[in-house]
């Protein structure tokens, strides 16, 4: 599938974070050029070197971009991470625009000894741009552990949080979350239930429900990767039995809340966890 | 100190960015030599010079940054060889970008075209380089390491709005 190829699954490595090095570090570079040759240094050398090092980081900018729109195109809508996300997305956009247009005003002038002011200006700009941008998305993986084991599980991450009220519950205290062709074999959902957020797996045609976090450093077991009947936290590689919530695999030490569920009916349901959990 | 190269004072650890540097840099220089010796031009021969200088300037800084992120990482997990490789690597690549600067010293603002030894010089650097930053991004994507350290405050008070069991804060700062 095109889309895991542009995440770099295959690879067992996320592409766009290999991709970016170079327009963040070209344009870094090409601006100190440019003040080389404002200071007076390296003459018409160093204008041109200014403009190979942009055009350079325009194409792997544009790359950069494709693999950077596959791998948003998986973070959940609710995720904390994903209004930045959008941002560094814009952001990123913008700085191209600005980048063509950049090179296209200095393609007319590159016999001159220093680089003209409006291009300069252009420059100061974009680095300024992907300042901002490179930090919000250094912050998506290392704050929000955006793409951080991804590769090591077949089904895309679930795309929205399930939002289920308990006074929608049963007398017996199971509410509907989904429906059950929602929840195929191998595959998760993220649940919230009133305030409380749960993973639920399909294994083996039976379901299992369990806390969402793991206990280590709060991982999202909903995007986890499933061998038999344990779950292995994308972060840290933690494992647990999804049957009895027990560590089976540290650095988590403490053994995870679970929930029942079931199907029935064409539906989903799990059971409204009582407050004492 | 330790915190300080680790990047808590950004939010941010320091090592990735500050290896965006040469990880780009170095093979673009390499791929302006290629260029030069095609064209004959002392403008490419310039730019891969002082791409090769401003990527090792920047190699010089991100190694404490990355020993500093290294040093946290308990001796039994995989990713602590993984972290031996990736080091060895990348000094071994930051002494051979080393090297090829000095012999490109000289004639740099005269030369037309990029010579057999410093074109080698940066085609084993730029190799050494890939397997390296292949290895790191594995120790990231792959080991979770540097992932929800400076964020852990944060997706703990989540995870308890969620009604997850979370370990109490001296147990899970590991």
């Amino acid at each position: 599938m095109i889309k895991h190829l542009l995440q770099g699954r295959p690879f067992g490595h996320p592409l766009h974070p290999i991709l970016n090095h170079f327009p963040i570090a070209l344009f870094v570079i090409s601006l100190l050029f440019d003040m080389a040759t404002l200071f007076g240094y390296g003459e018409n050398a160093l204008v041109l070197a200014s403009f190979y090092t942009m055009i350079l980081g325009v194409v792997m900018g544009v790359l950069a971009s494709i693999t950077g729109l596959a791998d948003y195109l998986d973070i959940r809508a609710d995720h904390p991470g994903k209004r930045n996300a959008t941002l560094h997305m814009g952001l990123n956009l913008a700085m191209l625009v600005l980048y063509a247009t950049n090179l296209n005003l200095r393609n007319g002038d590159l016999a001159s000894t220093s680089t003209p002011i409006l291009p300069f200006v252009l420059s100061l700009v974009g680095v300024g741009i992907i300042g901002v941008s490179g930090y919000l998305g250094g912050q998506l993986v290392y704050d929000e552990g955006v793409g951080v084991g991804r590769h090591l599980r077949d089904a895309d991450a679930p795309p929205q949080t399930l939002k289920v009220l308990s006074s929608r519950a049963g007398p017996d205290g199971f509410v509907a979350v989904a429906e059950e062709g929602a929840l195929p074999e191998g595959a998760t959902l993220r649940v919230q239930v009133d305030t409380n957020v749960m993973a639920v797996a399909r294994i083996e045609g039976k379901t299992y429900a369990f806390q969402e976090f793991c206990t280590h450093r709060f991982g999202p077991l909903s995007e986890g990767n499933f061998h038999g009947y344990e779950v292995q936290c994308p972060w840290h590689q933690s494992c647990f039995d999804v049957r009895t919530g027990k560590v089976t695999q540290g650095p988590a030490k403490l053994d995870l809340n679970v929930y029942e569920s079931k199907v029935e009916g064409g539906k989903v349901l799990v059971r409204v966890p009582n407050d004492e959990q | 100190m330790k915190d300080f190269l680790q990047g808590k004072w950004l939010k941010h650890p320091l090592h990735p960015i500050m290896v965006h540097i040469p990880t780009a840099l170095w093979p673009a220089s390499l791929l302006f030599d290629l260029l030069a010796n095609a064209r004959n031009d002392n403008a490419l021969v310039q730019a891969a010079f002082y791409m090769a200088l401003f990527g090792w300037v920047a190699a010089l800084g991100a190694i404490p940054a990355g020993i500093a992120d290294w040093i946290d990482i308990k001796r039994e997990k995989p990713a602590w060889r993984l972290g031996v490789y990736h080091m060895v690597l990348n000094i071994t690549a930051t002494l051979l970008w080393g090297i090829n600067l000095l012999v490109r010293w000289g004639d740099v603002s005269t030369a037309s075209s990029v010579g057999a030894l410093p074109l080698g010089l940066s085609i084993a650097g730029t190799l050494i380089l890939f397997v390296s930053g292949y290895l790191g991004g594995r120790m990231v994507y792959h080991y979770g390491i540097g992932i929800a350290r400076l964020s852990k405050g944060k997706w703990r008070r989540i995870a308890e709005r969620g009604g997850a069991r979370v370990p109490k804060k001296e147990e899970s700062a590991g």
